[in-house]
């Protein structure tokens, strides 16, 4: 497979320990265009650590991680100019208004400074924040803050997405905004990545689910198949029985 | 690197912390040392007067101005560290850190940008305080007003400012290494302590951050002559501050 043939984003065998400890452990994975691949896992399975490998926020131990066809540690700026990404904390400093936050985020996204405004308002008018559009960011609600994070992670329209458990903080008529503006990206051919706890969003969305557990893949999940939930938890109590017998 | 300078400018002038920092500095720093010169002049036995008296060098817009140049040496590093170690530590306090990865713009254009910014408003409060610290002296009439006593004074003063200034730009390196601004602020108080233990030794004029303090009180009687290499200290302690600095956010990763 040339370079130009791989998926979008790639990670193979990665592994990163923290103090001797695997928080990933030979991870492969690929998200291709079109596609929305959701990873889960209990809280410590790995599932940040693996987002922060790929983004190069990490330094793998071993193993590669891949942004179109680049080395993420090599990778040059018109790679990351493709890319989209909200990993736990949303981009929002307290100090600036919505407006000036998506207008940062968008700076440094490598939008030109004449696309600004219109990029802007066009994010603000889309994810809903015409409100607050000139409030500082300190004074609005959690989940309006999610909101401002991904408005800011998508202002210059990236061809790859990264989003860590996306719908933290926002209200059902948020949670069904970010489904269908991830699906309607996804259709547009983005690659996407997100990691979430929540089964019954993750079927509705999610083409693939990559099961990680004490920084392993366990398995797969088919989204379209019946009790999701049971599966999972057959999944990784599955694991630990392995864990416990030796056998992994 | 234009870009990171725009958002980096946009975040400082919106802080609270430099709004608070530039309002005191401009305004205590002078109206201190007013205060300082007006009980100095008033005279008498007093521990407050005796005190004020023997930081005094000289009479008039000198005295006045040297004490400026006292306060500025030791507070405007603070100060200015103050709003270096939350430029530096906020990325890490407010956990925004991991944003400033996977971006065009490399984390070396974000961390120099953060320091152009913050080297044009030091160059901008230094040159406030020294307006100001002319304003209060002529609104409180320290003394005569002689161009060829107030212009070198005032010279001395914003060389004073600005290179007690700039070397405080070395605890980003503090911060982002201890990725937060409490380390910071922590190695600020330390750093003073050491400029002042290391002049009470005889050894300030090698201690780069004891230098804008001895050059306050050059002239007065027992102060240490400054050799051209001593000054050149304070360059090149900043630059090597901001060097390691840069190759920090180089190479850190957002744990």
């Amino acid at each position: 497979m040339t370079a130009t043939d791989l998926p979008p984003l790639v990670a193979e065998g990665l592994v990163r320990r923290f103090d001797g400890e695997p928080a990933v452990d030979e991870i492969d994975l690929e998200v291709r265009r079109g596609e929305i691949h959701a990873v889960v896992g209990l809280n410590g399975a790995g599932k940040t650590t693996l987002m922060r490998l790929l983004l190069g926020m990490l330094k793998p131990d071993a193993g590669r991680a891949i942004v179109l066809g680049f080395e993420a540690a090599v990778a040059p700026s018109q790679v990351w100019a493709e890319v989209g990404h909200l990993i736990e904390t949303p981009f929002a400093y307290p100090e600036l208004t919505v407006e000036e936050n998506i207008a940062a985020a968008g700076l440094l996204h490598g939008l030109d400074r004449s696309q600004i405004p219109i990029m802007v308002g066009q994010a603000v008018e889309e994810f809903g924040l015409g409100r607050w559009s000139g409030k500082r960011a300190r004074s609005l609600s959690l989940g309006n803050r999610q909101r401002l994070g991904i408005a800011a992670a998508m202002v210059h329209r990236p061809s790859i997405l990264v989003l860590d458990e996306p719908a933290n903080a926002l209200d059902p008529a948020g949670v069904v905004f970010i489904r269908d503006l991830l699906k309607a990206y996804a259709e547009r051919d983005a690659a996407i990545l997100v990691s979430s706890h929540h089964f019954d969003e993750l079927a509705r969305i999610a083409d693939r689910i990559t099961v990680l557990h004490r920084g392993c893949h366990v398995g797969n999940l088919d989204p379209s198949g019946v009790d999701l939930e049971k599966r999972f938890f057959d999944l990784v109590y599955g694991a630990d029985l392995a864990i416990r017998d030796g056998s992994r | 690197m234009n870009r990171a300078v725009r958002v980096e400018w946009w975040k400082l002038k919106r802080s609270p912390v430099t709004v608070t920092a530039t309002a005191l500095m401009v305004i205590l720093l002078p109206t201190m040392a007013l205060g300082f010169y007006s009980v100095a002049q008033q005279g008498g036995t007093g521990p407050l007067a005796q005190k004020a008296g023997a930081f005094l060098i000289g009479e008039g817009w000198e005295g006045y101005l040297g004490a400026v140049d006292q306060i500025a040496a030791a507070a405007m590093f603070l100060g200015t560290g103050f709003v270096v170690a939350w430029t530096f530590g906020r990325e890490h306090t407010d956990r925004t850190f991991p944003s400033l990865f996977a971006l065009p713009v490399s984390r070396t254009s974000i961390a120099g940008a953060k320091f152009l910014v913050l080297a044009g408003w030091i160059t901008l409060l230094s040159l406030l305080v020294v307006a100001v610290s002319l304003g209060i002296g002529v609104a409180a009439g320290v003394g005569p007003i002689q161009t060829a006593v107030i212009g070198p004074a005032l010279l001395r003063l914003l060389a004073i400012s600005l290179s007690t200034s700039m070397l405080s730009l070395t605890i980003g390196l503090v911060a982002s290494v201890g990725r937060g601004y409490l380390p910071a602020v922590g190695a600020l108080i330390l750093i003073v302590v050491a400029a002042q233990m290391s002049v009470l030794f005889g050894i300030g004029g090698w201690f780069p951050f004891a230098i804008p303090g001895l050059i306050a009180v050059s002239g007065s009687e027992g102060a240490p002559v400054l050799i051209p290499m001593q000054i050149a200290l304070v360059p090149i302690a900043t630059a090597v501050g901001l060097w390691f600095t840069v190759r920090w956010w180089r190479r850190a990763e957002a744990v």
